[in-house]
């Protein structure tokens, strides 16, 4: 028999790798970038810590707040398109997969719907760049040219990609549903229609918003695809600039832009704080209110 | 054992020292340099031709190209500098990246260099601080219009030398409804800057007299000359391929490769593909306002190389300056990397006929860099991606030359020194 005091020891000797490297490479640039988000580097003062200053700046110049608000509301539409296309899409995907209708074809199917998502971004936004070209494609209309249709362009190629990935997720919860729950509500008489929404559903509702809220984390971490396509300045007319290219923009600087490090720590900050914020308010008002029907 | 073991310690010492004082004997013969570059698709280049040339007339002197991927140069050169462990010879960035740098003391200066003599103040000008220069101009790009010779004597037309000229040939074009007239594109805003308004704007701004007068505040891009200009690129949008605002660069070349467009307004960077098709191509320069008037020709520094200032070697360093701002390096340099043109003012021969064309625009235009690119672009909102953007409009909404410039100097105003008392 071990003693508790050396069997708690053990556990953290068991945690401490994944620990480190986990601090090394995730909590320390975080909190270094947060730090430096306080500080004003100059080539001849050095590093001096200003506070607030840089945070002023960015929501009070007019040209760098006004892109900063520009970045946001896009990246707002394109976590929305996201989340009204991809989601419900990966949930019907996932419900026809279950649904027995395919029966022995179903890996296939399964398989190649997940199959974009295993792509590189780089050849996603070629091979779809290729076939809305105007010249050679099969749009005459220049949709990444429009400043009203480039964005939702672009948030349709991302749903394309990665609509494999709700439907995998729902997939393999609407899996672990009870064979015996819709055993039961076929045999009450109900259709394939309300045994989904009345049993199936309400059993995957947690699953269904993590979904969500990982969505929402992956779009507001949102740049490769949109720098792939539109590069760090994203046009038209800052049509497609997202939190992303935004941030990218600012601390590795463009072509003509001057990298500005403790800028871009700052707008780094301010993404992380609107992301936490989003998650936490998620998981403490509806996460932990949803709950799994038990049986 | 005791004795032994001295005695090999002897050995091994006087061993050492002897070893010790050779290798002194071979460093005082002998140098070896490094050179930090961006262009690592350079590298046979210089170790195949450039270098041996050079070692061949300087056996004591070694150079080691030593490049750095062209998207992490500016920061990996700047974390080695900063360091201690920087390249002897640093590759330099035009303008801005490099006044920065020199601003740092990362270079030693040039003034005393007797091949500094064989450059024209603009031809320095990109690598120039506070009046003294840092780096030896090794390469610059030029822009122009390449044309499709076929289809140029098909409709019976001749290179246009004037602004309405240019519009008649591209009317013609559209006219004679086989083909594109411009093959160009919205999609890349960067080109409509590049490869559009700074080829055909320093005919009305006067090349470095507008450039130099909004550095200095004496002009503004509100002033007629810059509307005009501003104007004179809107003029093209009729003649663009349908669907140009989503056309990225690669589909322009491709359309022009193809035969399918009669002009293509590109940099001398792109040679290669242009003619890679074998099509019959020219090349003309952007045309006078007015016939007999002066014209212009966008010469963009590339590269230039300078000493980093922590190297020990600073005398070998300078011979390999000197060598490299001679014209032996130039002829050298420029055939072996087609696209590129040397930018002292002596005679270089180009064995690619297209360059050697884009070479013969120089003769009698007048050369300027691209406009926004020195010092108006180091603040937010830098003047050259508002320039890219404001393009992009006036190409795809009905955005005016007059909005453009008026917003354009509006944000230059708002932090540009010079700018702001006017």
């Amino acid at each position: 028999m071990t003693r508790p005091a050396t069997a708690r020891w053990s556990l953290l000797l068991f945690v401490l790798p994944a620990l480190a490297v986990y601090v090394m490479f995730a909590v320390a640039p975080l909190v270094s970038s947060v730090v430096m988000s306080f500080f004003n580097t100059d080539r001849t003062l050095g590093s001096v810590f200003v506070g607030f200053e840089n945070y002023i700046y960015l929501f009070t110049e007019p040209v760098v707040s006004a892109r900063f608000w520009n970045a946001l509301v896009n990246n707002i539409k394109y976590f929305a398109i996201h989340v009204l296309v991809e989601v419900p899409i990966g949930l019907l995907m996932a419900a026809l997969l279950t649904s027995g209708a395919l029966r022995r074809s179903e890996g296939v199917y399964r398989t190649i719907l997940f199959i974009p998502a295993t792509l590189s971004v780089v050849i996603v936004g070629f091979i779809w760049r290729l076939i809305i070209n105007p010249l050679w494609g099969v749009v005459g209309f220049p949709l990444l040219g429009n400043q009203m249709t480039a964005l939702p362009t672009i948030s349709l190629m991302g749903v394309w990609q990665y609509v494999g990935i709700p439907m995998i997720f729902l997939y393999s919860a609407l899996l672990a549903v009870p064979n015996d729950l819709v055993e039961a509500s076929r045999l009450d008489g109900a259709s394939p229609w309300r045994t989904f929404w009345d049993i199936k559903f309400p059993l995957i509702v947690p699953q269904f918003g993590l979904i969500v809220i990982l969505t929402f984390i992956w779009t507001f971490n949102g740049f490769d695809l949109v720098f792939a396509l539109n590069g760090s300045a994203p046009g038209p007319n800052y049509s497609t600039d997202i939190l992303g290219t935004y941030f990218y923009r600012t601390f590795f600087g463009s072509s003509g832009q001057v990298a500005d490090l403790d800028l871009g720590a700052t707008v780094a900050t301010v993404i992380f704080t609107i992301m936490l914020l989003v998650t936490a308010l998620y998981f403490w008002l509806v996460q932990r209110r949803l709950r799994a029907h038990t049986v | 054992m005791r004795r032994i073991s001295t005695g090999v310690t002897t050995g091994a010492l006087v061993l050492g020292v002897s070893l010790a004082a050779m290798t002194s004997a071979v460093t005082a013969q002998s140098v070896t340099l490094t050179l930090g570059s961006w262009r690592t698709e350079d590298l046979a280049v210089w170790q195949d031709q450039v270098l041996p040339a050079f070692e061949a007339a300087h056996p004591d002197i070694n150079v080691e190209f030593a490049p750095i991927n062209t998207n992490e140069y500016n920061a990996a050169i700047q974390s080695q500098i900063e360091g201690g462990t920087g390249p002897d010879l640093i590759t330099c960035r035009p303008f801005d990246v490099n006044n920065e740098w020199i601003g740092r003391g990362y270079f030693s200066e040039l003034d005393g260099l007797a091949g500094m003599a064989n450059f024209t103040d603009t031809a320095k000008a990109a690598w120039t601080f506070e009046g003294h220069a840092y780096c030896v101009p090794v390469a610059a790009v030029l822009a122009g219009f390449y044309y499709n010779v076929d289809i140029f004597n098909e409709l019976g037309l001749t290179p246009p030398t004037t602004t309405a000229e240019f519009i008649a040939v591209l009317q013609a074009i559209q006219d004679s409804g086989k083909y594109t007239p411009l093959a160009m594109g919205s999609a890349e805003s960067w080109q409509l800057a590049y490869n559009g308004l700074y080829s055909v704007g320093p005919a009305y701004w006067k090349g470095e007299e507008g450039r130099l007068g909004l550095i200095d505040g004496t002009k503004k891009l509100t002033d007629p000359e810059f509307v005009e200009a501003f104007k004179s690129f809107a003029a093209w949008r009729p003649f663009l391929p349908p669907g140009q605002e989503a056309l990225a660069y690669p589909d322009m070349t491709q359309l022009f490769t193809l035969g399918r467009a009669a002009i293509l307004p590109d940099g001398s960077w792109n040679i290669n593909q242009v003619t890679s098709t074998g099509l019959n191509v020219g090349v003309f320069g952007p045309p006078a306002v007015e016939a007999g008037g002066q014209r212009y020709l966008q010469e963009m520094p590339d590269m230039a190389i300078g000493i980093n200032a922590a190297s020990p070697n600073q005398e070998a360093a300078r011979t390999f300056l000197d060598w490299v701002a001679g014209p032996e390096f130039q002829q050298i340099y420029v055939n072996t990397a087609p696209g590129f043109f040397a930018m002292s003012n002596q005679a270089v021969t180009y064995d690619n006929a297209l360059a050697q064309s884009f070479a013969d625009l120089k003769t009698g235009a007048s050369l300027t860099p691209r406009l926004a690119l020195d010092r108006l672009s180091a603040g937010t909102p830098p003047l050259d991606d508002e320039i890219w953007r404001l393009l992009q409009l006036m190409m795809t909404t009905d955005t005016t030359a007059e909005q453009a410039t008026q917003e354009l100097q509006a944000g230059l105003e708002s932090w540009y020194g010079p700018q702001k008392g006017n």
